[in-house]
């Protein structure tokens, strides 16, 4: 069986005289959780409704799962659960109802007993025969995420899931994102403009820019995993001494960020050392964070 | 299999969305008031049309009889029936565009011409559901409270008086004619809903093409003359040569095979136009 589950190649669509994607490729892999990144605009939702045949696409090719889309459509939605862009569903209908309907048309419809499950499974227990018009946006976006488990896809397809979602239910999905990965071994595809959520879940990803895929990987090699950038906080008269200590060792850089914080790259392995160092040379050491070099590396990129 | 499952849900969706019942309470409303005025006051109106005929003919028996206030009621209503099955059917793709469910659906393995064709499936049911409720309404009632009869039929030709034996099937053949009438609307509207976002603007667009149809099969003018008996809107009255003797079975079939032309014209256009659309919404 291929381990391909989604090569696109040469993508493009325009709308009018609008063009919305002009070469995106991308290659996602059996097991791969994929983060699609980019501005505003960039392309990503339209790529991903190119994927599920909402939009058809001027030109490039589209294969799920090792099959064309445009002749194989029905056959791999089939092994597809989707999300994109916010929850809708028929306000005048109960949860239950809702999924019942979207399951009897996935190609699997699932038993009354297995939408209860999944509606506990995804934490809207005792809500089944409430009207959605009624619910907040979270429970939406959890009844949506039910709707894209309910026929246990392949592949998951999910548009800016945590959009609009309060701390917690962020967390939640995040983990839930995870737990799909690990437990179930399912493939996941989002798009999110958090980065650092795409560093902490992804391990592979495409940054799209002006509807072209500009950078498209695994995301420990883009970001060149084995340096480090952390964030030191000290006192202000010890400042310059604690650089000066950092500056010694091989391949680190150092810049002062605040008047009391210094930001240092470094081999991830040195930094336990340095911190002992820091410490034996009287700099106290208030805090040491480590930060997200995703955020850095896409904004470098976007600027180039 | 899926086409089945499709057409329960449109059907499941239209049985739940409050709007479908606007259809039936109007029609209930309309013919309630209808009959409660002939009741109070029909007498008089048919005396203001039989009066011209009493020098010649002299009428017996009860002429205001429930099988001519079902034919009043057909008279007054039939044009007004249209813009209740556009409610719905002018929603029922443009409306899932509006609410986003149209996405939702389109991630799912069915076939956008599926997707299409369960909704006119669903559309066309229930418009044979209002159909059948205005037959309940205007002849069930109708021959409840006023009684059967012979009916009085006045028209271009003269008058037609039918003997009470030979009306219940003519009522058959014209609420067959004109379901299919409105069928045709059911079908303008769905195609007029594919090249819509919203769910307003199929439903004004439907009963503007109507009006404007009406308007030029009603104009006598030359200039219209090759084109006005091809307009559907010039076989919606189809059903009253039923009540003709005797009846234009020619006119009826041709009138029958220009609504059926329209309406494979709009699924026609409706599938390649759906076919083609981008779900951006």
């Amino acid at each position: 069986m291929s381990d391909s589950i989604i090569s696109i190649q040469h993508l493009a669509k325009n709308f009018g005289s609008f063009q919305a994607v002009r070469d995106v490729n991308i290659q996602v892999n059996r097991g791969d959780v994929y983060g699609f990144l980019g501005p505003n605009g960039a392309g990503k939702s339209t790529t991903m409704r190119c994927m599920l045949s909402l939009i058809k696409p001027d030109a490039g090719d589209i294969s799920l799962f090792g099959l064309p889309l445009a002749s194989n459509r029905t056959q791999i939605l089939r092994r597809v659960g989707s999300l994109i862009e916010k929850p809708d569903f028929y306000k005048f209908l109960s949860a239950y109802r809702n999924l019942d309907l979207f399951s009897r048309i996935s190609g699997a419809p699932s038993t009354k007993k297995e939408i209860y499950q999944m509606l506990e499974f995804v934490g809207l227990e005792g809500r089944e025969k409430d009207q959605v018009g009624g619910f907040s946006h979270g429970m939406r976006q959890r009844l949506g995420i039910a709707q894209t488990l309910l026929h246990n896809p392949d592949l998951i397809v999910l548009d800016e899931p945590t959009t609009g979602l309060d701390p917690q239910g962020i967390i939640d999905m995040r983990n839930l994102i995870l737990r799909l990965k690990n437990e179930q071994q399912k493939t996941i595809v989002f798009s999110s403009h958090n980065l650092s959520e795409v560093e902490i879940i992804c391990n592979r990803m495409v940054i799209i820019h002006q509807g072209k895929s500009v950078v498209e990987g695994n995301v420990k090699e883009l970001l060149n995993e084995e340096d480090q950038i952390i964030r030191i906080q000290t006192q202000e008269d010890a400042i310059t001494k604690g650089m000066a200590i950092v500056e010694k060792y091989p391949n680190a850089h150092v810049k002062k960020i605040g008047s009391d914080t210094i930001e240092v790259t470094l081999q991830k392995e040195l930094i336990p050392e340095v911190n002992r160092q820091l410490i034996e040379a009287g700099v106290p050491i208030f805090s040491i964070e480590s930060k997200r070099k995703l955020e850095d590396y896409f904004i470098n990129l976007l600027a180039s | 299999m899926i086409f089945f499952h499709s057409t329960r849900n449109e059907l499941i969706k239209i049985a739940l969305k409050p709007r479908s019942y606007l259809g039936l309470a109007a029609i209930t409303g309309l013919v309630g008031i209808i009959l409660f005025a002939l009741m109070a006051d029909g007498m008089s109106m048919i005396s203001f049309v039989t009066a011209s005929f009493e020098q010649t003919l002299r009428f017996e028996g009860k002429v205001l009889n429930g099988n001519l206030v079902a034919f009043i009621i057909l008279q007054m209503l039939i044009v007004h029936i249209p813009l209740l099955v556009a409610l719905v059917t002018g929603d029922l793709i443009s409306g899932e565009a509006a609410m986003g469910t149209l996405r939702m659906l389109m991630t799912k393995p069915i076939t956008r011409t599926q997707l299409l064709m369960s909704k006119f499936l669903a559309g066309g049911i229930y418009t044979f559901l209002i159909v059948l409720w205005l037959g309940f309404m205007a002849v069930g009632i109708g021959r409840f409270l006023f009684g059967p009869g012979d009916l009085m039929v006045l028209n271009s030709d003269g008058l037609v008086i039918l003997q009470e034996g030979d009306i219940i099937w003519r009522y058959m053949g014209a609420f067959c004619v004109a379901f299919l009438a409105l069928l045709t609307i059911s079908s303008l509207s769905i195609c007029l809903s594919c090249f819509s976002d919203n769910s307003i603007g199929p439903i004004v667009s439907t009963m503007a093409i109507i009006l404007l149809f009406t308007i030029i099969g009603t104009l006598d003018v030359p200039v219209f003359d090759t084109i006005r008996p091809l307009l559907f809107t010039t076989h919606m009255a189809a059903w009253r040569s039923f009540f003709e003797d005797p009846i234009p079975w020619q006119q009826i079939k041709e009138s029958i095979g220009i609504l059926v032309a329209h309406n494979v014209l709009f699924i026609g256009v409706s599938v390649l136009t759906f076919h083609r659309k981008d779900i951006t919404v």
